[in-house]
């Protein structure tokens, strides 16, 4: 080609088609990067729309009612018709009349007001003229004359000055009279009108107003940082960005119920976003997911490849409560409460350490004596099926088969032999059990029904008293006791569980002798009497099968939940579950099966619903099969899905967060000892109470509220030596042989029940005002309100049978917090609704309703005189000093708020006794 | 005088709030002059052989309650057959006459509660007394009404409580555990308590059908129809079976 030719070639269409390219590709950046990428633009654009829909439909539905409202029609009529008055007709000529008039007026003032300063300069000059000529010792007569005749005419100015303002003033009166109707007419208009523009101002901050037309605002990322929320790969702290609003923008208003998400309100939302405020906690550190990603909702929900916590599916979000509450027994996070109950008391925990849950007592029976206690034959089939013989106990199926099953009794009878003979050296079977004495039988039974053994055992078939979960027995049922084991052995158990196993959970009873023959005689009469097992005995503990036995009850870490002779020192079998909940799909092993779903809900469910179920040929699998109900087993998943790497700071987690890990430290107690089975804690439990419902004071007392009633030290000591307190009652307090760590554990959950910071309150008895604890005893006495008509005090019994009877008062100074003695006088249904204390008061209207005669009539004195005198009851007399003198502030505890408001300060000494601290 | 002027508030919002019930339902009563009303009359019996009444155990402060022996009266029965202290009424009667006048009273009198039965007009005051000049202690156990449970000590000799519920109220005494009484708060003044022969009469009942209902403690409810003429007489014989 030659170099003319190459000069004569056109581009143009290489240009063209390079322009056209270049377009579009521009426009395909900026539709991809301002649209495609951006799709929360479209949802939060659409949100803005029906969001100023329903507002305008607000603001016209409100038009609507003020247009049908006869009030406001009449305030618009009345409007216009005082408006046209003042522009025709006689007003109106009145008014233009008056404006002339004020027009003059006005001129006048300021005429009058002018002359009034030209007065006054005149004066200052006079004064100089005066002045100077008494300096130059000149006559000064005519300049005193020119003085006075200006001071005269100053007054004349004056007065015209007070008159003319005074015609201006009038007429300007004048004026708004007739005005006013107007102006007030108006102020309702405007005042009837306030919802509406309140209204319309809502609507005003929604949109971009562009001359007449309006627009909903231009979508923009809403994002809320959680600082140092996260740790990064060098445990240095980073902040969270959660966008989940730029897509939902309905999420925390009201009234879009009915939208389809991403547009409408949370749930709940009060419930929700009321406890934990949106702008602060985010969106993720609940429900998961990746809340910086704003390019898919799929990246946005974390349901990608890699992404470690997709979001939480259904209830399963409750598992991020546990992730900041340390107490999650609380409304709206059931699940994840139930779940952590059962972790903790089905026995997962014997196998599966989990942080936080690893030092945990064993929840199995103390098995180093077993064999003075169970027959043979029956603890074969135990543990072969414990289901067949107690369908809802918490011992698990291992699927054993005969041998497995005969090998394992006899290494457990073997092991415990020596120990058992020693015991049933020092325990032998006492004469007088005799299951064939009806009479004996009856007064057993009259025994188990009264004393309080219900409150955990169910004695018919399938009956119990409260369950775990769905259908687990917290404490054994006793249907077919006599099958299990023998009169020697439940004789001395039942007298002193402890003296069998030191971990026993039974407390004692303080059993008679004569009592404790009488509930075995009952008791082996519930089932099949056991059969002599000394055959089989002899033939499980034949060395053979006791070497089998040993290394089944190895294998399959019995020891994890039980005492095991000879096995104290295993370590739990199972895998650690600490972050189970971040567990990778890769890592869980499906062995066989492609008919479950590849999820890790699916694999969980499944795993514990059948826990072989991934077992093949070459991989074995151990677990035991707890035959749990869909329900539980769903709560236990939710509690392993919060099992996750990952912790929450701690300006993140509740205020009170100490208060809720004492609660917890308590309940564990509680529950282990079952303490719910027949008291009411916190609301929940007091199972037996269903055997009182004629009659609910002959039941054990309801402690819901106990930690503001009782002083902390006495309820210690109460819970370590129980003493009868109530008299009355046949059901009784047993022993449970607390430590003194499980007994503060108690003590410290009942105070911060009631979130009681001193659990302790000082009361000096020599600080107490002797005129009050006079006035105290005559309130208590027969002439007014006969308290020893049903209270005891010490010796001192009421007439009439024992149930009518009410508490001994004299224990009130060991036992009752000061501050509850006032609260419970004041209006003790509030405190316990049912209660057979009447209240003497109604502090809910001023009225007084004590005696007037005694300290001036007041009521609330009467009350702090009974609470006074109740406290001096168990001390000697003479310990009410004389006159009396307040006490060292530093031995008082500090006083509820509420208290010192109610004192009047020099009438009561006895508030020294506890306001000073 | 804070406390009237408090009460006289109370009994205003009970009021509004009774108009506002009747503008809306219409089973609220209305009361006021019945010309040509009839009466029913009736007696409410006991089928079945009548149990001896169980003497009461007083054995608290006998000086003042030990007086006389007392028995239950859960269940009286006459010679005649009728049962005594059963509570009569009509059930679907929305205007009559107007409720009488005077206080309804419950008194405590040798520890026991007289009478046995009281009838009382919702959101009206009943009197409770205490002449026995001892302490007493009036716990109620209702389930529309706010249970009460209030001291009256031997200084107070009456007291005034209100019910706004029609229910059945069982009263009894924490202090004495044998006193028992029952209290029938009425939403019209159609309630009769049945006599020692077991017989009752509702007069000035305009003329029409209504449904007429006995309860008695033990025995529990029945219902009958019943049509009253114009200023004549309906009969209704209540038979009720132990359970
Ligand atoms: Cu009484």
């Amino acid at each position: 080609m030659s170099k003319a030719d190459e000069e004569k070639k056109s581009y143009a269409s290489v240009f063209l088609l390079a322009v056209a390219l270049l377009l579009v590709t521009s426009v395909w950046i900026v539709w991809d990067d301002q649209i495609s990428r951006r799709p929360w633009k479209k949802y939060q654009y659409e949100f803005s729309q029906t969001q100023i829909e329903r507002a305008k439909a607000e603001v016209s539905a409100e038009e609507e009612r003020l247009g049908a409202d006869e009030e406001y029609q009449k305030v618009l009529a009345d409007l216009e018709a005082a408006r046209d008055k003042t522009t025709s007709g006689a007003t109106a000529s009145q008014l233009s009349e008056l404006a002339s008039k004020e027009n003059k007026a006005r001129v006048a003032f300021d005429d009058a007001e002018f002359n009034l300063r030209l007065v006054k300069s005149q004066i200052e000059e006079a004064w100089y003229e005066l002045e100077h000529a008494q300096l130059a010792h000149a006559d000064t007569t005519s300049q005193r004359a020119h003085l006075d005749e200006l001071n005269a005419k100053k007054a004349e100015v004056e007065e015209e000055v007070a008159e003319t303002l005074a015609r201006l003033n009038q007429i300007l009166s004048e004026q708004d009279e007739i005005r006013s109707v107007v102006d007030s007419l108006e102020k309702k208009k405007e005042e009837l009108e306030g919802a509406k523009s309140r209204l319309e101002q809502k609507v005003d901050g929604m949109v971009i107003q562009v001359g007449p037309f309006d627009f909903p605002k231009i979508p923009k990322i809403e994002q809320v940082v959680l600082n140092e929320f996260d740790r990064n790969a060098y445990n240095q702290p980073v902040a969270r960005v959660d966008r989940c609003t730029s897509c939902h923008a309905g999420i925390n208003k009201d009234g879009f119920e009915d939208l389809p998400n991403p547009y409408k309100t949370h749930p709940d939302r009060r419930l929700y976003l009321g406890k934990h405020a949106a702008e602060k906690v985010g969106c993720t550190p609940c429900h998961q997911g990746q809340g910086a990603a704003v390019n898919s909702a799929e990246q946005a929900h974390g349901h990608v490849k890699y992404w470690l916590d997709p979001m939480y599916e259904g209830d399963n979000v409750q598992a991020s409560c546990i992730g900041c509450h340390a107490d999650v027994r609380m409304d709206a996070a059931e699940k994840i409460a139930l779940g952590e109950k059962l972790f903790e008391q089905v026995g997962c925990i014997g196998c599966h350490l989990v942080e936080g849950y690893g030092d945990l007592p064993k929840i199995g029976p103390y098995l180093g004596r077993i064999s003075a206690k169970v027959d043979a034959d029956w603890l074969v089939d135990w543990v072969k099926n414990p289901h067949e013989y107690r369908p809802r106990t918490k011992m698990p199926n291992f699927y054993f088969d005969g041998d497995e099953a005969e090998a394992i009794a006899g290494y457990l009878l073997s092991a415990s032999a020596d120990e058992s003979e020693a015991w049933l050296g020092e325990h032998d079977l006492p004469s007088g059990i005799d299951s064939g004495n009806a009479a004996l039988v009856a007064e057993g039974e009259r025994l188990v029904d009264s004393l309080g053994c219900r409150g955990c055992h169910g004695l018919a078939p399938g009956e119990s008293p409260a369950l775990l979960g769905e259908g687990k027995d917290i404490a054994p049922n006793l249907s077919n006791i006599a099958e299990k084991t023998n009169a020697r052995w439940a004789y001395h158990w039942v007298k002193d569980p402890r003296g069998y196993s030191p971990v026993a959970r039974m407390p004692s009873l303080r059993l008679s002798d004569q009592e404790a023959k009488a509930i075995v005689s009952y008791l082996m009469t519930l089932g099949e009497a056991a059969t002599d097992d000394s055959a089989t005995r002899a033939r499980l503990l034949e060395a053979d099968n006791v070497v089998i036995g040993e290394a089944l009850v190895r294998k399959y870490g019995c020891a994890g939940c039980h005492n095991v002779p000879g096995m104290e020192s295993e370590s739990r079998i199972g895998v650690e579950l600490s972050v189970f909940g971040s567990k990778p799909l890769e890592e869980l092993f499906f062995g066989n099966r492609t008919d479950i779903p590849h999820t890790w809900e699916d694999w969980t469910f499944n795993k514990i619903n059948e826990p072989r179920i991934y077992e093949t040929e070459r991989i074995e699998q151990v677990m035991p099969h707890f035959a749990l109900a869909e329900s539980d087993i769903d709560a236990i998943l939710t509690f392993l899905a919060s099992r996750q790497e990952g912790y929450v700071p701690k300006e993140y987690r509740p205020s009170d967060y100490d208060n809720e890990v004492t609660l917890v430290e308590g309940r564990r107690v509680i529950e282990r000892y079952n303490c719910v089975g027949c008291h009411v804690v916190s609301g929940r439990g007091g199972a037996i109470l269903a055997h009182y419902e004629e009659n609910p004071t002959l039941g054990p007392p309801i402690l819901t509220g106990e930690g503001a009633k009782v002083q902390a030290n006495w309820l210690y000591g109460f819970l370590q030596r129980p003493v009868p307190l109530r008299p009355w009652l046949e059901v009784r307090m047993p022993t449970f042989g607390l430590s003194d760590e499980e007994t503060a554990a108690i003590v410290n959950y009942f105070a911060a029940e009631e979130k009681i910071d001193n659990p302790y309150v000082h009361v000096d008895l020599a600080s107490l005002s002797p005129e009050y604890v006079e006035a105290g005893e005559l309130l208590a006495s027969d002439d007014y309100f006969s308290c020893w008509t049903c209270h005891q005090q010490g010796d001192r019994k009421p007439e009439g049978p024992k149930e009518g009877w009410a508490p001994d008062l004299a224990m009130a100074y060991e036992r009752l917090n000061p501050n509850w003695i006032v609260d419970w006088i004041k209006d003790p249904q509030a405190l316990m609704p049912g209660s057979r204390m009447p209240s003497f008061y109604d502090f809910t209207d001023d009225s007084p309703d004590g005696p007037d005669d005694v300290l001036g009539g007041s009521d609330l004195e009467q009350v702090k005189a009974l609470r006074d005198y109740i406290l001096t009851l168990h001390a000697p007399t003479g310990a009410v000093a004389q006159p009396a003198v307040a006490t060292d502030a530093e031995e008082s505890a500090p006083e509820p708020a509420e208290m010192p408001s109610e004192e009047t300060a020099a009438a009561d000494s006895s508030a020294a006794s506890e306001a000073q601290g | 005088m804070l406390n009237r002027i408090d009460r006289l508030a109370r009994v205003a919002v009970v009021v509004a709030a009774a108009a506002l019930v009747s503008a809306t339902s219409s089973f609220a009563y209305e009361g006021g002059a019945v010309s040509g009303g009839g009466t029913i009359k009736g007696m409410v019996k006991l089928n079945g052989t009548a149990p001896e009444p169980e003497v009461l155990d007083v054995n608290k402060d006998k000086k003042v309650c030990a007086v006389t022996e007392k028995k239950s009266n859960e269940l009286v029965v006459g010679s005649n057959g009728g049962i005594r202290y059963a509570v009569v009424s009509l059930t679907n009667i929305s205007k009559g006459k107007a409720f009488p006048e005077g206080e309804s009273v419950l008194d405590q009198e040798g520890c026991e509660y007289l009478p046995y039965v009281t009838v009382v007009a919702q959101d009206h005051e009943l009197v409770i007394k205490n002449s026995d000049g001892i302490l007493h202690n009036i716990h109620t156990y209702s389930e529309k009404n706010k249970p009460v449970n209030r001291a009256q000590p031997k200084f107070k000799k009456k007291i005034k409580e209100t019910f706004s519920e029609p229910e059945m109220i069982k009263v009894t005494c924490d202090v004495h555990g044998w006193m028992r009484g029952w209290v029938a708060v009425a939403d019209h003044p159609y309630y009769a308590v049945t006599d020692e022969n077991g017989a009752f009469e509702l007069t000035d009942v305009p003329a029409g059908d209504y449904e007429i209902k006995v309860w008695q403690e033990k025995l529990g409810e029945s219902t009958q129809k019943v049509s009253v003429p114009g200023g004549g007489e309906a009969t209704v014989t209540f038979e009720l079976a132990q359970k």
